[in-house]
This record gives C-alpha cells, structure tokens and sequence, in this order.
C-alpha cells in the first residue's frame, strides 16, 4: 500500500476480504452463553417461588422498556425523558381496549386480550410519531426536556380521564391477559415436572416471550440498514443526509419504534401490577422517576447496547425487589413513611452511585467492559494460534 | 457509464449581508476531474454544501443532467448518483468500517424496522449483496484488511480513505471530495492523488474535487476553478490557471495574511 506502483485494481483485490465476521471459538462461546441464559430463564419457575417470579417479571418489564430507550437516545442520539408516558399511553391503551364494555362508568372496547396488547404497542408509536416534530427541532438537553413535558401531560391526563384509567384513587384493573383461549390466571391445571403453572410462571412465561421478541427485533434492526441510519444521524446529521438519509424520518422512525417499545412494557407494567394507576408512588407507576430510572438502565448498560439495556434492566429494576424480598426474610425492620430506609431507596443509592461510576470510569457502560474482556480473550486467542 | 454534466450557474449565497458567493457559475465536464481551489474562506466549501443540498443558494441554479438540485432535498441526492466525502471525515467513530461504508448504500437498498428486526431472507440476501460491494469498495481503497475494525481506532490516513469509500458506495456519476487531502501527510496525499486519479479512470466518474494541497491539484485535475472572496477568478486548464496574475495575487495575499 505504501507504493503507488502497486495498488490493486478493482477486478483483482490482492485479498478477498471477507465482509462476514469471524466466527471463531468467542462467537460460539458467546451463542452458547445466551442460550444459557434463556434455559436458565425457561427452568426458573419451576424452581423459583411466586415472588421471586414476580421480582423477575418487573425485571422483563424493565428490560422491553429499556431496549426501547437505548434505541432511541443511544442508537439515534434523541435523549428523551418521555418513557414514563409512553409507559402510561400503553398501560391506559391496553386496559381500555382490553376492558368489558357496558361498564356505566369505565371505557372498554371489550377486545381479545392480544388485539388489545397489539393496539396499544401501534396506538404508543403512533404518540411517538405524533412528538416527532417536536423531536427534529430540538437537541440534546432541550429534547430531554421537552420530552419531560409528556410525563407531566401524561400523569395530568390519567388523573383527569377517570373513564379510562379509573382514576388514582382506585385505579383500574386490566383484563386479564390470554393467548387465544389460554388463560393467563390460575384457571385450568397445567403442571411440568409436577410444578403447577398457575398465573404467576404463566405471566413469567408471557414475559419471556415478549422480552425474547423485543431483543431480537432490536438486534435485528441495530445491525441492519436501519441502526445504520439512527447511527449516521447520532453522530453526523450533515453526512447522514448526503448518504440518501433523511434526517427527519430516522429521528421520527427511531421515537416511533422506542414508543412502541414502551407502550410495550407499559402493558407488562399493568399486566405485572394487576392494576393501571396513574399516580407516582413506588412501583408499576408512571412518574419522572420512571423515567429516569429508563435512563439509567441505559447509561449502565451502555448507551446503545441492547444486551447492555438488558442488564441494567436486571439491576436498576431488580435491585428494589431482590432487597425488598430479602429484607422480609432477614427480618430488616426497614419501616415505611417518609424517612423510612425502603429498599427503594437504598436501590436509588446505588444505581445513583453506579450512574457515576459509569461516566467517570468507562463512559460506554458495562457493555464497553463486556467488549473489552471479549476483546482481551480473543486477543490472547489469536496470540495462541500465532505463536 | 456516462455522466451528466454539473451545471452551477451565477449561483449567489449570502449569510445576512455577507456574500460567501458572488455570481459564481461552473461546469463539470462528464468524466473529467475538475478542482476547486482558492484561499482560505473563499467560499470553496460554501459552494459544495450549494451543491450538496445542506445550502440553499439565494440566487442561481445548479442542474445536474435534467435534474435541478436547487430544489433538491440533501437525502435525494444520493439516489441521482452524487457521493460526496468530508473534509473532516464525518464518520461513526464507533461503528466498524464495514458498517460506516454500508451506510453509502443506504438508498440502494430497502427495509424498515420491522424487516431489518426480522432479518427477512430478502432482506439478508440484500444485505449481504451489498455488504460484499462495500467489500470490494474497500479492498480498491486499499483499506480491505481493517473492515472490521472500529474507525475510532485506525489512524487519519485510513480514516480519509474510509470517507472515500463511503461515497464511493454511494454508485456515484459524480463524486464531490472535500478537502481530501486536508489533515494528510506527504506520502498519503501523493497515495490520495493516484487512488483519486485511478477512480476517474476506471469508474468513469466526474469529480469535482476542494483541495489546499496545490501539488495534488495541479497534478491531476483536468479543469481548475480559482474562487477567491466567493468569485470566480480564474477558470482554465492548471496551466492556464498557475500563470493568471490574478490567482497569485489572491494566493500571495492570503498567504502574507497569515503569516501576519
């Protein structure tokens, strides 16, 4: 490459590159891995109690909502604080479609169960659509504020719109979920290996699901055309535009596809919950801290990763509930009122904590270090093979 | 594969009552590489992003072929067959170089959220197609053995080439390059100078080209046209162009400015 003399014509390159990744012993190493862990995610309820199952469920949840999020604002470069309303919009969506008409009081389109789950993803991306001109105007900090107005709106609309979402008072329960005629409750006897699966595995098992589809649709998307555009505008808007991609429609698209997401988890808050109450108390609720709480999911995952979301799901989402059920059996007397040492808030210390140590270590969160060990691994591999 | 001709004709662009071109027209001959040069805040830039779409001039057009790009939108650019580098590079530092040249194919090809998340058969078949092009692109350049590096890890040299590469993936009939040569040391910009040559002669392409490096221009390029304070001063073969009184002035000039 160094002499002119002997740059290679087009017809013949010196080497064939291949545009296919390795797929070396790492790459197996990592299938292997994953199928691991969603074996593992298979065999939990039958050994798992119903509240652990429950603490890991609101880990799913968090998980959907965060892919979504990391889509967003670490793939397409749009910050937002908006989450926690596309959370409510899919939760009210889905109790409304999903509710039995006639109530004199509560709105309700009496829909199967699944039509209604699908009409509040397309109902939330729509929402999204609908802020995207907002979204092409603004930047940065401006857009996270921005956005932050939706949650106030939101929370503003849910209080005010009893009809629909019962008010925070009361709330209102969603129907129950069920899979063309399979009821997602304790009806029927259903056991494997002599472990009944009753509401609890069942909704865990829905859960699974759905998590398993988001990942992969995410991935999917993230490695193709599509995450390359979000990219091209994240880092560039100028260049972006002059490789044929419009600006407008990736940004529109990316809060579209991160809206549905979380209109998703939205309906997985309710169905988790057993209730939509659109108030800003501790769980399965719809308030700033939410949305913050989506935030940091991404941040320590790594702005950007789906597997990284997944991850900070598990702590910021999981840590509340693991101390919560671990403070029962170790008999912590954490009290409650307002100067109470809640689990809550101790998990609030340390994703806050962990928040910093992410942008003051390793910026590009766990997923960063996740590459970092991959990269290492592979390196002392090839240096085996060379030697 | 013939291309049609770029027309820009009295174009005038001003920021308040600044003019960053006064009048300025050009003509990039099918299949000829034309440079641009002139000092610095000349209006080089200014006139490629009036070209590119990112400007909209005040006055005057630009045509290419049959199609006016003056009122063209930047992202329908691609699709008529116009690539165009940065002088600052503009890539995805994070992403693989596989991945910031495939983004040139990105009007080529087709697939939303839902057909990209489900990787669709046809959707993968197009993909790998296009993954092998952008491959081939790349090993042309020279930079075949780094597609799977990230482009923040390679050094400016190769960065550039990335660049190239990218709008070159685009399937251009004309290739804008800024500043190519910009932030590049003497061996690459004599590299730069013969792959640029090369991509004019075996894709049949025109290229309209900004540069600095007057080496490099007088060297290759079939057409120059000296802007200096958004003007055409001088428009003539190289030779033509490095006798105009005009232009030395203007170079003299400038220089003596800056060393001031």
């Amino acid at each position: 490459m160094s002499d002119i003399a002997t740059k290679t014509p087009p017809e013949a390159p010196e080497r064939a590159p291949s545009p296919k990744p390795r797929r070396d012993a790492l790459w197996w190493v990592r299938k292997a891995l994953w199928l691991a862990v969603l074996l593992l995610a298979l065999a939990l309820p039958l050994y798992l109690e119903a509240e652990w199952l429950k603490a890991g469920q609101y880990m799913m949840v968090g998980a959907v909502g965060a892919i979504g999020l990391t889509l967003l604002t670490g793939q397409a470069g749009q910050l937002s604080l908006a989450h926690a309303f596309f959370l409510l919009a899919g939760g009210t969506a889905y109790t409304v479609l999903a509710g039995p008409t006639g109530d004199p009081e509560l709105v309700g389109f009496g829909l199967d169960p699944l039509l209604a789950l699908l009409g509040a993803i397309a109902i939330c991306a729509l929402l999204g659509l609908a802020f995207a001109p907002v979204a092409g105007r603004l930047r940065g900090i401006y857009l996270g504020v921005a956005s932050l107005a939706l949650v106030f709106l939101g929370l503003y609309f849910g209080q005010a719109a009893e009809n629909l979402t019962g008010g925070t008072s009361t709330g209102r329960p969603p129907a129950e979920f069920s899979l063309f005629g399979f009821p997602f409750s304790n009806e029927g006897d259903l056991e494997i290996l002599g472990v009944p699966i009753r509401a609890t595995e069942r909704v865990w098992y829905l859960f699974l699901a759905l998590t398993v589809i988001a990942f992969l649709l995410a991935r999917g998307a993230v490695g193709g055309r599509v995450g390359r555009a979000w990219r091209a505008v994240r880092d560039n808007e100028p260049s972006a535009a002059v490789m044929g991609v419009s600006v407008w429609r990736a940004k529109a698209g990316a809060f579209a596809v991160s809206s549905a997401y979380a209109g998703l988890a939205g309906v997985m808050t309710v169905l988790w919950f057993d209730l939509l109450k659109p108030d800003e108390s501790e769980f399965g609720t719809y308030g700033i801290n939410v949305s913050i709480a989506y935030l940091a999911m991404i941040i320590i995952g790594g702005l950007g990763s789906v597997p990284g979301a997944l991850v900070g799901a598990l702590l910021v989402n999981g840590l509340p509930q693991v101390l919560a059920l671990y403070s029962t059996e170790l008999g912590w007397s954490t009290g409650t009122g307002e100067h109470a040492f809640t689990p809550i808030l101790i998990s609030s210390f340390v994703y806050g904590a962990a928040i910093i140590l992410v942008v003051l270590f390793e910026p590009g969160g766990l997923a960063a270090i996740g590459r970092r060990i991959a990269g290492r691994l592979s390196g002392k591999q090839r240096e085996r093979k060379g030697t | 594969m013939t291309a049609p001709e770029l027309l820009v004709r009295d174009v005038t662009l001003r920021f308040g009552g600044l003019y960053a071109l006064d009048d300025v027209s050009l003509t990039v001959e099918p299949g000829s590489l034309h440079a641009l040069i002139g000092p610095n805040g000349a209006g080089k830039s200014s006139c490629f992003n009036v070209i590119s779409g990112l400007y909209r001039a005040n006055e005057g057009s630009v045509t290419f072929g049959e199609h006016d790009l003056s009122h063209t939108r930047p992202h329908r650019l691609a699709r008529l067959g116009i690539g165009r580098s940065f002088q600052n590079a503009a890539l995805s530092p994070h992403s693989t170089v596989l991945d910031n040249v495939m983004l040139g194919r990105f009007a080529l090809t087709h697939g939303g959220f839902l057909s990209c998340g489900l990787r669709l058969p046809w959707t993968r078949r197009e993909e790998r197609k296009h993954a092998e092009r952008a491959a081939e692109i790349c090993a042309f350049l020279g930079i075949g053995a780094e597609l799977h590096q990230p482009v923040g890890s390679l050094p400016y040299g190769i960065v550039k080439r990335v660049d190239l590469a990218r709008a070159l993936a685009v399937e251009p009939s004309l290739l804008l390059l800024d500043e190519p040569a910009a932030g590049t040391n003497a061996a690459e910009t004599a590299e730069l100078a013969s792959t640029i040559h090369d991509i004019r002669d075996e894709l049949g392409i025109s290229i309209l080209l900004v540069e600095h490096d007057m080496g490099l221009v007088m060297g290759i390029a079939d057409r120059v046209t000296v802007l200096d304070f958004g003007r055409v001063i001088a428009d003539g073969t190289p030779a033509e162009v490095q006798a105009d009184p005009e232009v030395i002035r203007a170079y003299l000039g400038s220089e003596n400015a800056e060393a001031g």
